[in-house]
């Protein structure tokens, strides 16, 4: 009884702290486009110019940061910033996260995703079709 | 002789074109290479022949062909044989597979290398067994009993393919699975494979060793067939050498044109059997292709 009276509680708390990070998050908002580039194959490298838009629920000086070695954290000059125009090559994924200049308090992000088409895989072919003869 | 020395001539020609020649291309789905997990089927109809160089055995006509492949992730059929690709790289392939050698081919109807070829690989007319007149002091002609079997076998082993700017370097090496002559075989084979717009041409020159088992099980004489000759020929390891021609043309997504053609100077051990008659053997095929 008391260990089923103990795990109700440890529930409604998980559900506040859920709740309260759902709030926490919409307060800011950080948008990508386009949110995936297409490749033609998976070796060849992605070229694109990316735009960042974001929205704080009062005015906040923010930064961008990713987990791509070439760009650079860059942080905004004024709160009145809201968007920023990136041109980046990658093969992989960028993950994009805003946080408060100030505070480095995580605030929202975003992701870009890198796919490759969806060609048939193929495979090199060992005999001449017409070998039989 | 002459005709090794053509032969070479020839394959010298060929390699010289090819130095001459854009680098090959990767691998395209059109081209070479095929999708993984899909059949790959289609039919060639048309005429050819392939000589027999065999005493008194018809020359083989061709009016169909097949062809039939699948590839795995790893494992393969293609055209009557299985492989395992150990290794698949850009500049090399290494494969563990079976192959057929196309000897049994002039004893034998139904060998792999005659699927769907019309005609018989039969003896043309009885065996002459009167005795010939011949110059006194020359060899006999050689007279023969009815041929005992020679068996089809498969052969297992291992292959690698080397792609160079110059083409693909074929080596491959396999012995009998199935006992039945316990011989070997060794292969270098130089392709090479060129598209000029709808037109596929490949070229290929292969030099093709066989073991001393191999040629005396299908080239030797048995005491059935001619007791003289079972004790007169007794073969040794021998190479063939050959050169192969095959066109395409792309008509539409489906329809080809086809032609081909291989010639085959003999090893000098199998032309002293007294069982062959011809020092070379050639096929050729033109016709139409479809592939589903």
């Amino acid at each position: 009884m008391t260990f089923k009276l103990i795990q109700a509680i440890l529930v409604i708390i998980l559900l506040c702290n859920i709740t309260y990070a759902v709030g926490q998050e919409s307060t800011a908002s950080l948008s990508l486009s386009p949110q995936i580039c297409i490749t033609a194959d998976v070796e060849q490298s992605c070229e694109i110019e990316l735009v960042l838009n974001w929205e704080t629920p009062y005015p906040q000086v923010v930064c961008i940061m990713s987990d791509h070695s070439d760009l650079e954290k860059w942080c905004a000059d004024s709160p009145n910033t809201h968007s920023l125009t990136l041109k980046v090559e990658t093969q992989k994924d960028i993950q994009f996260v805003m946080i408060d200049k100030q505070s480095h308090q995580t605030l929202a992000g975003v992701k870009l995703k890198v796919t490759p088409t969806a060609a048939p895989q193929v495979r090199r072919r060992y005999r001449n079709p017409w070998s039989l003869f | 002789m002459k005709n090794k020395l053509l032969t070479s001539l020839l394959t010298t020609l060929l390699l010289s074109f090819a130095i001459q020649a854009e680098e090959q291309k990767a691998c395209h789905l059109d081209d070479e290479c095929v999708e993984v997990g899909q059949w790959q089927l289609g039919l060639a109809l048309g005429y050819g022949e392939r000589s027999n160089p065999v005493r008194d055995y018809d020359d083989i006509p061709i009016y169909l062909a097949p062809t039939l492949a699948y590839y795995g992730d790893s494992w393969f059929f293609d055209n009557g044989n299985l492989g395992y690709t150990l290794a698949e790289k850009e500049l090399f392939s290494l494969n563990l597979t079976t192959s057929f050698s196309s000897d049994s081919a002039y004893f034998y109807r139904w060998d792999p290398s005659n699927i769907f070829i019309s005609g018989t690989s039969q003896l043309s007319s009885a065996p002459a067994l009167t005795t010939r007149f011949q110059a006194f002091g020359a060899e006999p002609e050689p007279v023969f009993n009815e041929l005992e079997d020679r068996k089809f076998t498969l052969l297992g082993g291992a292959e690698a393919f080397i792609y160079t700017p110059m083409g693909i370097i074929n080596l491959a090496l396999a012995h009998d699975l199935f006992d039945v002559h316990s011989g070997m075989e060794a292969k270098v084979k130089w392709l090479y494979n060129l598209t000029l717009s709808d037109w596929k041409f490949e070229v290929a020159a292969v030099a093709n060793w066989k073991s001393e088992e191999i040629i005396n099980y299908y080239y030797g004489v048995r005491p059935s067939e001619n007791a003289y000759w079972s004790e007169r020929y007794h073969a040794g390891s021998g190479t063939n050498l050959g050169l192969e021609l095959t066109t395409q043309y792309m008509m539409t997504e489906h329809w080809d044109l086809l032609f081909l053609v291989r010639y085959t100077d003999l090893a000098d051990e199998i032309v002293a059997s007294p069982l062959v008659t011809e020092s070379y053997t050639n096929t050729y095929f033109i016709g139409t292709a479809y592939r589903f």
